[in-house]
């Protein structure tokens, strides 16, 4: 997607090359800015429809309840008005006050305080992983990139295919019985705050396949970097082989991973619906998947707006970050 | 191209191969290590933690901590210690033990109650629990606008159905007279035989479950309990008040429906039933009398469940639905609130205020937050949980736990069974059911799951002491064959097994809520209808808020899988399933003659012949095959040695006052603790 709309702008860009870059820029950040809104009201309708059309409610249990009882929590939480009425209300809430109202499931903790308690965690946990899997994939990658068909090459592919194909619910466990139920080093689950050994070994399952991502992706794009004519013309100039790679193949060699960990972040940010169901994180991902189960709707709104909210930003973040990186994109 | 240059690749990796060999070595022997350190007597760690804290897996985020609200058993276990009810459950047998009330009468026939409440107990910021503090909370817990889940247990309160339905009495406007149920009572016969049928199951369905018979049943042989004889005593034991639906538009189409009742209402006005009708008094500040519109001898045992657990007026008036946020909380447990960390875990502390603090003694109580089995079976075995919630030993790893001193094992009063949808063909036939019954080897499938026992009655094995449960067709596959052949679908032999021809497969399937021991019941039913009957039955499998609309609203062909768990320890718990037409009678089955029966039943002063008149009611709802029942669960769960005071009884409820950490090794528990010596 970014890279279509960046062909278009470059377009754009063509025609008027009078005006100035910034404010280029921030024309194209506003419009940006401005198609979220219908974005995330379509995807908000989705999501209600698709929540309506699921069989089940949020009162249902093993227990089944007199058709009295039924009435009167339908009368209580306003069920019992037509479906417009209902929709009308919630989009109402949301585009006035940006308020998704009351969990159905945990009573009387409103959406927006169960985000805004259950974001940081995630987002601890993410932006950690999103770090080291940068760190090491990076070096990794570039590592394999300067000698290509080495040993360590081969060996740091390796493990990054390893990566990449150990999906994390197998990683977590095996991590868990390695560092925790067999060397007792770090606690198999639950959350104690940052820092703390809690963090250890989300973190790990979390950043691995990424980790094994960006090292591919970074070996890719320093291997092609490597071979164009500005690095050779910085070569001939003299710099050392260290100047080379970090201030001009990195920058090039990065652009696949830019448009890769954008999104990625906004994923990991967000909460992982599996680590955190393994290591009983209260993120965003264990309530996602809980609020779903329990069709707890007013939460899964809420979520999904907040992620999607999150993903549009992270993409027009890409898209910036390209014309910082690539001397050649103008918006 | 340069890897072909190189020469030989094993050459070249030895050195890798030789670390990549050490470092498998390294891990797995040390993992076998571990493991041999296990095989021990117990589970993992047994150091006990250093406060006096019990640690405890509770599975599920609680929803609300507001007691009438949730229905769960994570959210039962925390009301447990953070709130009291007039009584509370002994932690071996669940019988009724004081907790607020000090004492009580109960009246010969077990529909009146009167409790004396100890005067010293308070609520955690200080207030004193009054009687009236109970009434509020009856009364809130059966309020329309509250909506509880769990209000139905409430319903043997004199009018508190009608309370809760927004139900009218009619009231003569000149003579200032409430009409009653026995006014109409004489209309009903006028009506014609027919329409007589109608009118009361239109009156009983809209007025009244199953479980509320009909009102004002007390004979004359019945003894009131002591205590004044008030104005509101008077109206309870007098002849009950005729309700009618509180929607205009339902209480005139039953009117139209009947013409008579029509002219014994004419002049009237209706008045709502409110919550100062419901049959609870505070005869004094610390008496509280409950009428009930029948005889329920469970009744005092029903009243430890959270739906009469107290919540503060005061408090819950203030902060509406905001009341128990960690900031705004009042509690009357032996426990208060702490801390609460959502989805992680939820702190409560001794209470110093608490009645009977001197014996409480935990100081704290950590409730964790974990939904998978593993999880929590990781966190017990390196010591960072000191007990699991029950049902938490995944199948799978029994062969290594079960072996353990620290497994605890008992029955369970929750059984698993097969609902079949009675009002479609060809289950509609009594043989065709009674026929895939006798086509399961029930025992045998016990032996697979290890730990649950074979049922063929309905209520679990072994739970009510002195009930002389009733059995129902046992393994018989040649009879089986024979009834389906009755029935018309003839069974015919075919190599080493058979087959049914004539069966219509396409109308029956057999559905389930996705989980693994629901996947392995399912597809041994279906072995075993295949092996014996030569009839397979396809499965479907699908999530749980999908499963639960199809089976309560019989939208379902042939089976659905059921389970049922106890709410109070009497047998009528599992029988009462059957004596409403909907609720959670997944079967359909509907038998006026069984509700009949235990109605009578509930009527009969003697405890035991109570029992016998139960135990044939059964019997007649085991012969008619509206279900399959197929076992009887077993508690499976996990606690350290050196927590004692917790008791692996059959409903999983745990007083947690009685808990406590023993630092003394040699008085630990080996083994499952008794639950009948003191």
């Amino acid at each position: 997607m970014s890279v279509l709309l960046t062909d278009k702008l470059a377009q754009i860009r063509e025609d008027r090359h009078d005006l100035p870059v910034l404010q280029n820029m921030l024309r194209f950040i506003i419009r940006r800015l401005l198609i979220t809104i219908p974005t995330i009201l379509v995807v908000i309708t989705i999501t209600w429809g698709l929540i309506r059309l699921a069989p089940g409610n949020f009162y249902i249990s093993e227990k089944a309840i007199p058709p009295a009882i039924e009435k009167n929590i339908r009368l209580k939480y306003g069920l019992d008005k037509p479906w417009y009425d209902q929709y009308g209300h919630t989009i109402w809430n949301i585009v006035r006050h940006f308020d998704f109202g009351t969990s159905l499931k945990y009573e009387g903790q409103s959406v927006n305080s169960i985000i805004a308690r259950s974001l940081p965690v995630s987002a601890t946990v993410g932006i950690l992983a999103y770090l080291l899997a940068l760190i090491v994939g990076i070096i990794a990658g570039s590592i394999a990139a300067l000698k290509p068909n080495s040993k360590r090459d081969y060996a740091s592919m390796a493990l990054a295919m390893l990566g990449i194909s150990i999906p994390n619910f197998v990683l977590g466990p095996i991590l868990i019985l390695i560092f925790s139920l067999t060397l007792y080093w770090f606690p198999p689950s639950r959350w104690n705050g940052f820092p703390s050994r809690n963090v250890v070994l989300p973190v790990l399952t979390l950043s691995g396949l990424y980790m094994a991502y960006i090292a591919r992706l970074t070996r890719a794009g320093m291997l092609e970097v490597l071979r164009s004519d500005y690095i050779r013309t910085a070569r001939a100039k003299g710099l050392s082989e260290m100047q080379v790679v970090i201030r001009h193949a990195l920058r090039g060699g990065l652009m696949p991973v830019v448009s890769y960990t954008g999104p990625a972040l906004a994923f990991l940010v967000t909460g992982t619906v599996v680590v955190e169901r393994i290591f009983v994180l209260p993120g965003l991902g264990s309530y996602f998947i809980q609020a779903s189960l329990n069709r707890d709707e007013p939460l899964i709104l809420g979520i999904v707006a907040f992620v999607a909210i999150t993903l549009l930003m992270m993409n027009l973040l890409v898209d910036v970050a390209y014309a910082y990186l690539d001397p050649r994109i103008r918006y | 191209m340069k890897a072909y240059q190189r020469g030989s690749i094993p050459g070249v990796y030895l050195k890798e191969l030789i670390a990549a060999v050490a470092i498998a070595w390294f891990v797995f022997g040390t993992i076998s290590c571990r493991v041999t350190a296990t095989t021990g007597d117990f589970y993992g760690s047994t150091i006990p933690p250093k406060q006096n804290i019990l640690r405890y897996v509770n599975g599920d985020e609680p929803g609300s901590l507001d007691p009438p609200i949730s229905t769960g058993q994570p959210e039962a276990r925390i009301y447990m210690a953070l709130y009291q009810g007039l009584i509370d459950y002994d932690p071996r047998t669940l019988q009724a033990i004081p907790a607020l009330a000090e004492r009580w009468e109960i009246n010969n026939d077990s529909s009146e109650f009167v409790f004396h409440l100890r005067h010293n107990a308070v609520w955690s910021n200080r207030d004193p629990i009054t009687a009236h503090d109970f009434v509020y909370s009856v009364r809130r817990g059966v309020s329309p606008a509250l909506a509880s889940q769990n209000s139905y247990l409430a319903f043997y309160i004199n009018y508190a159905e009608a309370y809760f339905r927004k139900a009218v009495f009619a009231k003569d406007s000149k003579t200032n007279q409430f009409v009653l149920e026995k006014d109409v009572a004489d209309t009903a016969p006028a009506a014609g035989s027919a329409a007589n049928e109608s009118t009361t199951t239109d009156i009983g369905s809209e007025y009244e479950s199953g479980v509320v018979g009909p009102e004002s049943l007390q004979g004359p042989d019945v003894k009131a309990t002591g205590g004044p004889d008030t104005a509101f005593h008077q109206l309870m034991h007098s002849p009950a008040r005729l309700t009618l639906p509180g929607d205009e538009a339902a209480r005139n189409e039953l009117l139209a429906k009947t013409p008579k009742l029509q002219a014994v209402l004419a002049g009237t006005q209706f008045v709502p039933v409110s919550a100062e009708d419901v049959g609870v008094e505070a005869i004094d500040d610390y008496t509280v009398r409950i009428s009930l519109s029948q005889p329920a001898p469970y009744f005092l045992g029903l009243l430890g469940h959270q739906l009469f657990r107290l919540a503060p007026r005061s408090i819950v008036e203030k902060y509406g639905d905001q009341w128990t946020q960690p900031e705004h909380i009042v509690t009357c447990g032996p426990f208060k609130m702490k801390a609460w960390i959502p989805y992680s875990e939820l702190v409560v502390e001794r209470d110093p205020l608490y009645w009977d603090a001197a014996n409480v003694h935990l100081d704290e109580i950590h409730f964790f937050v974990s939904q998978d089995n593993p999880t929590s079976l990781n966190l017990y075995k390196v010591g960072e949980a000191d007990a699991v919630l029950n049902h938490a030993v995944p199948n799978a790893w029994l062969q290594v736990i079960r072996p353990k001193k620290d497994y605890m094992d008992g029955a369970e009063a929750s059984i698993a069974f097969i609902n079949i949808n009675v009002t479609k063909p060809p289950m509609n036939d009594i043989r065709v059911r009674r026929a895939f019954n006798m086509a399961i080897d029930k025992v045998s499938y016990a032996t697979s799951r290890l730990v649950t026992k074979p049922l063929t009655a309905f209520t679990p094995e072994g739970i009510f002491v002195g009930y002389p449960q009733p059995k129902g067709d046992s393994f018989d596959p040649e009879q089986a064959r024979k009834l389906l052949g009755e029935a018309g679908f003839p069974v015919t032999k075919q190599g080493n097994g058979f087959q049914c021809k004539g069966f219509p497969v396409g109308e029956v399937e057999y559905i389930f809520n996705t989980n693994s021991s629901n996947r392995a019941m399912a597809e041994y039913m279906q072995a075993q209808w295949k092996q014996n009957l030569g009839i397979t039955v396809p499965l479907r499998s699908m999530e749980f808020k999908t499963f639960l609309p199809l089976r309560n609203k019989l939208e379902f062909k042939g089976f659905a899988v059921g389970l049922w768990s106890a709410d109070y320890m009497d047998p009528f718990t599992f029988l009462g399933l059957f004596s409403t037409p909907d609720g959670s009678n997944g079967s359909g089955w509907f038998d006026p003659k069984y509700v009949a029966m235990l109605n009578e039943a509930n009527l009969t002063l003697n405890p035991q012949k109570r029992y016998e008149l139960l135990a044939k009611a059964e019997k007649y709802m085991l012969d008619n095959q509206p279900v399959i029942p197929i076992e009887t669960f077993a508690v499976n769960w996990l606690k350290k040695p050196y927590v004692k005071g917790m008791y692996p009884n059959a409903a999983s409820l745990y007083p947690w006052k009685f808990v406590y950490i023993e630092r003394d090794s040699s008085k630990w528990d080996y083994g499952v603790p008794s639950l009948s010596d003191k």
